[in-house]
């Protein structure tokens, strides 16, 4: 019986649409996070509240990822960024093709922070590269403090964590330390940030990280705001 | 529920393939699927099998999957060793390693046809 050989990577297709994207974003000077997360951590809010601390010094554009419904793309719009949302139409995550597709409904010359706000969804998305600069996983409070050792893969490959909705802490059995230790095993780089979109208690030092992102692209203006 | 994603691309990758090479059908493909791909095994060949038998190219079409071991090589002790559950600490000296040898594969390698015409 006759073999062909194949010899390729399964997301080869995704692979090479998230590259083109890695590269126009690297022409066009952007800094591209991938946010995700559970549903009802917080993504959403966490970009309206960067959005409001920093629209006045970069511009900033969201790609919304969604089931279904634009709600979130108002929120963004209202925060003051310019967006666009995606329906996966019952798709667990967003694809390199969906945000490539997605990208000329965005103008991106004034542009050099761009989210990509992944399905809500703590294991599927972390298998598709869409050609970010770095992915971005997000946890609140309200979720139990098992998530990392639960959903390892999701943590070991982002380059950044976000604990949100600190300010419940009084409140809930979550312990910070142990989110942190278990995340810390699976990937001992990770960049961990606690916050609260709510009282707006870290959000200083998150949005210090996403200007450092763009000082760090040699393609980026430099910029550091005043107080 | 992303192993319909995967199979769905194996799918794609596997029909280009085919019609490159004018078969007339596809029996088996067989993959490499590293343990940390993040992917269920049953989950991916209960959704190729269900894809497969939607096209008669591929009616009956078996995945046979080869999973490769998650391992990391320790600079500190000069040694290979297996990363358990995602974790890749040196289990003789506790450093952690992101030197990672294998694990996090995610191909195909071949499949068996019939009705070649020559063997490419």
């Amino acid at each position: 019986m006759p073999k062909v050989t194949i010899a390729q990577n399964i997301l080869a297709a995704n692979d090479s649409i998230a590259q083109e994207l890695r590269q126009q974003f690297k022409a066009k000077r952007l800094v591209t996070l991938n946010l995700m997360s559970s549903p009802g951590s917080g993504k959403t809010s966490l970009l309206e509240c960067t959005i409001k601390r920093l629209h006045s010094l970069i511009g900033i554009a969201v790609i919304e990822g969604d089931i279904e419904t634009a709600t979130d793309a108002e929120r963004i719009e209202a925060a003051g960024a310019q967006t666009v949302q995606i329906n996966t139409r019952g798709a667990c995550h967003l694809e390199a093709h969906m945000v490539r597709d997605a990208l000329p409904e965005l103008d991106l010359g004034a542009v050099r922070l761009l989210f990509i706000e992944n399905v809500g969804n703590l294991v599927c998305p972390s298998t598709w590269d869409l050609g970010e600069d770095s992915k971005v996983v997000i946890v609140s409070t309200t979720e139990g403090d098992d998530k990392p050792s639960k959903y390892p893969q999701m943590f070991s490959v982002a380059q950044a964590m976000v604990i949100n909705k600190i300010d419940l802490l009084p409140y809930v059995n979550f312990s910070v330390n142990k989110v942190i230790q278990q995340a810390r095993r699976l990937n001992p780089k990770i960049r961990v940030f606690t916050l609260s979109c709510r009282t707006g208690e870290g959000m200083d030092d998150w949005c210090e990280w996403l200007l450092q992102q763009l000082e760090a692209n040699p393609f980026v203006y430099s910029y550091r705001p005043t107080d | 529920m992303h192993e319909l994603s995967i199979a769905q691309s194996i799918f794609d990758a596997i029909e280009a393939k085919a019609d490159q090479c004018q078969a007339s059908h596809i029996r088996s493909v067989h993959l490499q699927v590293g343990e940390a791909s993040g992917i269920i095994l049953d989950s991916l060949t209960s959704c190729f099998e269900m894809l497969a038998n939607t096209d008669q190219m591929t009616q009956g079409a078996q995945l046979q999957i080869d999973v490769i071991p998650h391992r990391a090589f320790c600079p500190h002790c000069a040694k290979e060793f297996e990363v358990k559950q995602l974790v890749a600490q040196c289990p003789g000296c506790g450093q952690w390693s992101d030197e990672i040898i294998s694990g996090t594969e995610l191909r195909i390698l071949e499949m068996e046809i019939d009705g070649i015409e020559a063997q490419l």
